[in-house]
């Protein structure tokens, strides 16, 4: 049986974030959209990524807090921890999510198709056994998790991202995350909290790349003192499953030393790579570079004008929030909006307790674009909001050009930080200066007016620290 | 620093997309040279006008 082709304005192929914020945002301006999509709706965000590990994250956190609380004289006794229980809370989160962004693509007239996506031509795809042809069309088809060799994943002992999210019972005794960026630091934090010894390593000098390296040091000794072994400069180079546990020859790559450790669960979280199996770009006219991404320019457009990449297959920083906003630029642009990806920065978010936020350049690569840098930092141990909610680790840093007072880059270790970047994400687009910042009343008492002193001291101004 | 870099507010970069107009072009009034969507209007009525 042959199927008349299904003609649309616009396809996008994956419904991530990236993917489904392009198919709402055509809809919207009046265009006949499709959206394809192998698995679940809502991509590796919503299913296997940011939504999972944040609802795990808040249940170890609460689990810390009640153990603090005894602090202040409140005693809930030893918790127990219902996994199943847990495990379903969690997938109960992801199915409302999911099901709305269903619920969004149905209001919105999209029209879902199930299946992988092969290009035939530059304007025909096959999605399984239905032939589309789209005017524009956009590729929003993520990344997968990068495999490290001698390390063999089997999502039972030795866990990749998606592994992890499945809560064991009992929680592992002792855990490997190999890889120190932001999701090997999340799992390592989820875990410690649930009861489990955890260590990081990470073959790089530091951890979370692209952070500013004060607030590294700061986070670092944070996770420290929570419990979390960390070791740079170390890699893990094989590992030999026994029943449940493994053994893992763990190298320093300083020294060479080696050493043999076992442990019950290793988690493998050294990057993502971008993902186009399967997808015959090549019928489309197209190629992906050394590192397999798909290249576009600010309006998104791939070599091929009316084919366009979004998201974490269109390059690097995968966030959930660059997807989302490149989905909108490129929906804009194929309804002939004069849209660009223009952002002046991206903000990243690691959402452990303190977490670690940062958005714009750091002090380090200010002075590598040239500038003349200037910087405050107000420490959370002077908030009085901070000592009422027993999160007193941590500090904002603002990054500002001295002279023009011009606000650079701001980074945040403590509780909230992802909420108070917000703020900071604005005052860059907006081309604020630390005075603006430190001129505009925050409310007291706010975690928030840690940004307002953050700037005070950038002018050596600020009233609850002595200015040095 | 950063030559690169025009400061211009989201909306002013926005509406200079959908006038054409080049915002390296652009005198900003705000602070630092900052253009706001009025000094883009500005521009654009300017390069409107016969010279």
């Amino acid at each position: 049986m042959t199927n008349a082709p299904l003609n649309f304005d616009l396809l996008v192929i994956g419904a991530g974030p990236g993917g489904y914020h392009a198919a709402i945002r055509a809809a919207q301006l009046g265009l006949k959209v499709a959206c394809a999509e192998m698995g679940a709706v809502g991509g590796v965000c919503l299913n296997i990524g940011c939504i999972p590990t944040k609802a795990l994250l808040h249940a170890g956190e609460t689990m810390a807090a009640g153990k603090h609380a005894t602090e202040f004289g409140l005693n809930f006794g030893a918790p127990t921890l219902d996994i199943p229980k847990l495990n379903g809370w969690k997938d109960s989160i992801v199915k409302k999510l999911t099901g709305g962004v269903s619920g969004l693509f149905r209001a919105n007239k999209v029209t879902h198709l199930v299946g992988q996506a092969s290009f035939v031509d530059a304007h025909t795809v096959r999605i399984g056994d239905q032939t589309v042809t789209a005017s524009s069309i956009i590729i929003a088809t993520g990344s997968e998790p990068a495999a490290l060799k001698g390390l063999d994943v089997d999502q039972r002992v030795i866990v990749d991202s998606t592994g992890a999210l499945n809560v064991p019972d009992p929680v592992p005794a002792r855990m490997l995350c190999v890889g120190g960026g932001v999701i090997g630091f999340e799992f390592a934090h989820i875990y410690n909290n649930l009861g489990t010894k955890v260590k990081v390593i990470e073959f790089l000098p530091n951890i979370i790349p692209g952070a500013d390296a004060d607030a590294v040091k700061e986070f670092s000794k944070s996770m420290k003192k929570q419990g979390i072994e960390i070791q740079t400069r170390t890699k893990a180079n094989s590992a030999t499953v026994n029943g449940n546990e493994v053994v893992v020859e763990i190298e320093n790559v300083e020294t060479g030393e080696k050493t043999l450790e076992t442990f019950d669960r290793v988690l493998v979280a050294v990057g993502r790579r971008p993902r186009t199996d399967g997808l015959n770009l090549a019928a489309a006219g197209l190629q992906t570079t050394e590192r397999g991404f798909i290249e576009v320019n600010r309006r998104m457009q791939t070599a091929v004008p009316h084919i366009y990449a979004v998201g974490d297959v269109a390059g690097n920083p995968m966030l959930a929030h660059k997807a989302m906003k490149e989905g909108l630029v490129a929906a804009e642009v194929a309804a002939g909006k004069p849209s660009e990806q223009d952002a002046v920065a991206i903000p990243g978010v690691v959402y452990t307790s303190p977490e670690l936020a940062w958005v714009g350049l750091t002090e380090q690569e200010a002075k590598d674009k040239g500038y003349s840098v200037k910087t405050g930092v107000f420490p959370m141990s002077a908030s009085g909001r901070a000592m009422t909610l027993q999160s007193t680790d941590g500090f904002v840093k603002m990054v500002v050009e001295e002279g023009s007072d011009l606000l650079l880059g701001v980074h945040i270790v403590g509780p909230h930080a992802s909420d108070m970047l917000g703020e900071a994400s604005l005052a860059l687009e907006m081309a604020a200066t630390a005075s603006d910042v430190a001129l505009t009343i925050h409310a007291h008492p706010t975690l928030g007016e840690s940004v307002l002193e953050a700037a005070e001291a950038v002018h050596k101004q600020a009233i609850h620290i002595i200015n040095r | 620093a950063d030559a690169g870099r025009v400061l211009a507010v989201p909306a002013a970069r926005q509406l200079a997309r959908e006038l054409g107009v080049e915002l390296t072009q652009v005198q900003g009034s705000g602070p630092n040279g900052r253009i706001r969507p009025l000094d883009v209007h500005r521009h654009a009525q300017r390069s409107a006008e016969p010279a």
